[in-house]
């Protein structure tokens, strides 16, 4: 094993958010740069891409001087990658709205091993290292199996190695409609009354599959020792104005556990082995394995504290595809830059939302006999 | 909403418009308005755009030139013939152009000047105007509208001139002004036009569209083998890419350069970054949607990833981009001040990818016999325009291949029963 592999895994044995920020900048910085220049090795195209980017990698002061690729050129099949496809253990694939290609994330073994470690490591920090009995608001199709494994499907594994027993509560009906497996959901709720169990969901699955179902029935599970994790974006939910305290009320409501349980995670598969859960003061924050830069739109300057920007995040996990330091289309407010009043090292931000699809416009055409500013140059 | 002033009204309900509309109907009936009259007060007006706040607007000096008497009066006098009506006679019968009555304009909401220039078309066919001023022009439109309260004491053009608001997704707001004009101008990306195109338009409306389409540059190897000459022709070009933030259908978005060995044509882009460069010291951005920055990246990126032969040339910042690709297609374009540099051995190969999507061709040429073979192959392919390049958002009627003014009017026939 070569010194930047034993660099990574000795990251991820470490506690993920207790660095020293002055520490961690340099070292992500040497880490993205030995990232970036193997990726360069690997790739010829890759290598195109760094070689024009204005600051040389070997030039560069700060991660946030290192280049970026946008997130959006992993749209792309076959997926870019790093080794050839015979390596390809398992391609992920993002969750894409209808119309619009998914990101396809090939991984190989090892890439495949650290996303697991790295995800582990970030939850055991929010909800502690021990396996519990393991909820999810899904149906067994959706981890299956096989070659590709789509945004829920990973997620649902991300989570396993915290699971003793896992039981899936949602089941399709002979319309094909998924509906509460209610057998299923009733047995989990009785064997596990007064053990600590985690719960987890997409957040629109969890909202209209399970807790806006219980509600009206006023059921609770009892479940009072229960992590319940959520992810995948609000989009749809701000369609139907559920508001985030609605949200974690209601969801503790029906699961009969404290709200602080019910926690919101960021995650992407492009940012292989980073998940950013909610901390207690409503923050997400940066673990020893990657950074988050937030930058302005118009100069690309990572901004000031309560500003808004595009987001950046890095990762020196992925070996098998060029997903160290990527430009995403969603954009977040830096809420203080050293340090959380939760007690976690680093940057605390907050999502704010996802940049505007907007068409390229046609027409603005302009008549003018003569321009003055620019008929005496031509 | 009637008022002596021209001045954007936020409107809410269908009557207004419709109310609006027939106020404007009235008027029309009621008085003729000399075009020379009307011609004067454009004239002051095109004056006291840059005297005002309103020249810091993006586009006011287009406007006001456009106003200018010396530019209008020849157009007119080619669409129409003359400046004011009277009748024509041809043999048995005689012949006048009269408007067309209420014509309603949707400009699109990216180009400041818009709502003027569209509107200003139509009264000089004698009609009035009833404009959808796009949300994100409200202020703008009302500072290029102040100039004329000394222009036009009179409120001759506010007597002809309804400026709404409305949010584009009020279906009954849109029905009602669709309902309630004689004629529409239309502007902007696929989706806006086929949106303002299904609204319930009389049927005997007459409606002209513009838009979406974009636009191409041509160098030929004579133009640009000498380093003076070539240099001149970048700057020109990074002019024609700079202006309304190459989101108009006149903006450049892909540059075919004639090569004689290939490895000049990196000489060539090395010129143009320093003329986009200089453009961009010069007239900076101050703003940029994130959504623009997501998609310069992704452009940046998806050109050196796709072959390593590409290569590209850009700031830290999204300011500017030019990519030189090795394609045998027109790309989509990114906007932005994005500029793909395709290089071809022979520019008939890139003359022969023109179609109907391409508004303008800006042409460099040392050949000037070729030159005409090129305008007349892309015109026979469906392009408009056929400019030098560095005047690419500079043209006259006819525009999109239609003229300004004569599609708003009716040509009337008459035949008086003295002649029979």
């Amino acid at each position: 094993m070569n010194s930047l592999d034993a660099r990574i895994d000795e990251l991820l044995v470490q506690a993920p958010y207790s660095y020293r920020p002055e520490e961690q900048a340099s070292s992500m910085l040497e880490l993205l740069r030995e990232r970036l220049l193997q990726a360069a090795a690997a790739s010829a195209t890759y290598s195109n891409y760094l070689s024009h980017w204005p600051i040389p990698v070997s030039h560069a002061r700060s991660v946030a001087e290192l280049p970026y690729l946008p997130v959006s050129v992993f749209k792309q099949s076959p997926p870019l990658a790093l080794i050839p496809a015979e390596q390809f253990q398992r391609v992920l694939l993002s969750s894409a709205t209808t119309g619009q290609q998914p990101s396809r994330i090939a991984l190989d073994s090892l890439t495949a091993k650290r996303m697991t470690k790295g995800v582990v490591s970030i939850l055991r920090d929010f909800i502690g290292p021990e396996r519990r009995p393991y909820l999810v608001v899904d149906e067994p199709a959706t981890n299956a199996a096989g070659g590709e494994l789509a945004a829920r499907g990973a997620a649902i594994r991300g989570l396993s190695p915290f699971a003793s027993a896992t039981t899936y509560c949602l089941k399709r009906n002979s319309a094909g409609e998924l509906s509460i497996d209610e057998d299923a959901l009733a047995a989990f709720a009785s064997r596990h009354r007064n053990d600590a169990v985690l719960i987890y969901g997409f957040t629109t699955m969890l909202w209209t599959q399970l807790v806006r179902q219980l509600a009206q029935k006023r059921i609770c599970l009892g479940l009072s020792r229960a992590h319940v994790l959520h992810s995948g974006g609000w989009k749809k939910l701000i369609a139907e104005a559920v508001t985030r305290e609605e949200f974690n009320l209601k969801t503790a409501e029906v699961v009969g556990c404290a709200s602080s349980g019910v926690i919101d995670f960021y995650g992407m598969v492009e940012n292989l082995g980073i998940i950013y859960p909610d901390c207690s003061e409503g923050n997400k924050h940066v673990p020893a394995t990657g950074e988050v830069i937030v930058r302005n739109a118009l100069t690309l300057k990572p901004v000031k504290t309560g500003e808004v920007g595009l987001v950046q995040v890095c990762s020196v996990l992925p070996s098998s595809f060029p997903g160290h330091v990527l430009l995403t289309e969603d954009t977040a407010q830096v809420m203080a830059s050293h340090g959380c009043r939760c007690g976690r090292s680093g940057l605390a931000f907050r999502f704010a939302g996802r940049v505007a699809k907007a068409e390229a416009r046609g027409c603005g055409n302009v008549e003018a006999r003569r321009m003055e500013q620019f008929a005496e140059a031509s | 909403l009637s008022s002596r002033l021209v001045q954007v009204n936020r409107v809410e309900r269908p009557e207004q418009i419709t109310e609006a509309s027939a106020r404007l109907r009235s008027e029309l009936h009621s008085r003729a308005v000399s075009t020379s009259h009307l011609l004067d007060i454009f004239q002051k007006w095109s004056k006291g755009i840059l005297e005002s706040e309103a020249r810091h607007v993006p586009g006011a000096v287009f406007l006001s030139l456009w106003l200018r008497r010396n530019t209008l009066e020849p157009l007119l006098t080619r669409e129409l013939g003359q400046l004011d009506g009277t009748w024509g006679t041809e043999e048995k019968a005689q012949f006048q152009s009269f408007p067309i009555g209420v014509v309603g304009h949707w400009p699109a909401g990216n180009v400041e000047v818009l709502p003027f220039l569209s509107l200003t078309c139509s009264l000089l066919g004698g009609n009035a105007g009833l404009v959808r001023v796009p949300s994100g022009l409200v202020e703008i439109t009302q500072a290029l509208a102040k100039p004329l309260e000394t222009a036009d004491p009179e409120g001759i053009v506010a007597s002809r001139t309804e400026l709404l608001t409305f949010p584009h997704t009020e279906l009954p707001l849109q029905n009602a002004m669709a309902g309630s004009v004689d004629g529409a101008v239309i502007w902007g990306g696929q989706e806006a036009v086929l949106a303002v195109r299904s609204l319930p338009f009389p049927h005997w409306a007459r409606i002209q569209v513009f838009g979406p389409r974009i636009s191409i540059a041509m160098m030929d190897r004579h133009s640009w083998s000498d380093e003076e000459a070539r240099k001149k022709w970048c700057t020109r070009l990074a002019r024609d890419v700079w202006q309304f933030e190459q989101q108009a259908c006149s903006s450049p978005q892909v540059l075919f350069a004639e090569h004689g060995e290939p490895t000049d044509v990196p000489r060539l882009c090395e010129d143009l970054a320093e003329a986009f460069a200089e453009e961009n010291r010069i007239h900076a951005r101050a703003s940029i949607e994130p959504y623009l920055t997501s998609r310069i990246a992704q452009a940046r990126a998806t050109c050196l990833l796709e072959d390593a032969r590409n290569r590209a040339w850009f700031p830290e910042t999204p300011d500017w981009t030019l990519l030189l690709q090795h394609r045998s297609e027109i790309p989509l374009p990114t906007q932005g001040k994005t500029l793909t540099v395709i290089p071809v051995p022979d520019l008939a190969d890139a003359v022969a990818l023109l179609d109907g999507n391409v508004q303008t061709l800006g042409l460099a040429m040392g050949d000037p016999s070729r030159e005409r073979l090129v305008a007349e192959r892309a015109a026979r392919l469906g392009v408009d325009r056929i400019v030098r390049m560095g005047t690419m958002h500079v043209f006259d009627s006819p525009w999109d291949g239609t003229e300004l003014i004569r599609p708003l009017t009716r040509r009337v026939r008459y035949s008086p029963t003295a002649n029979f």
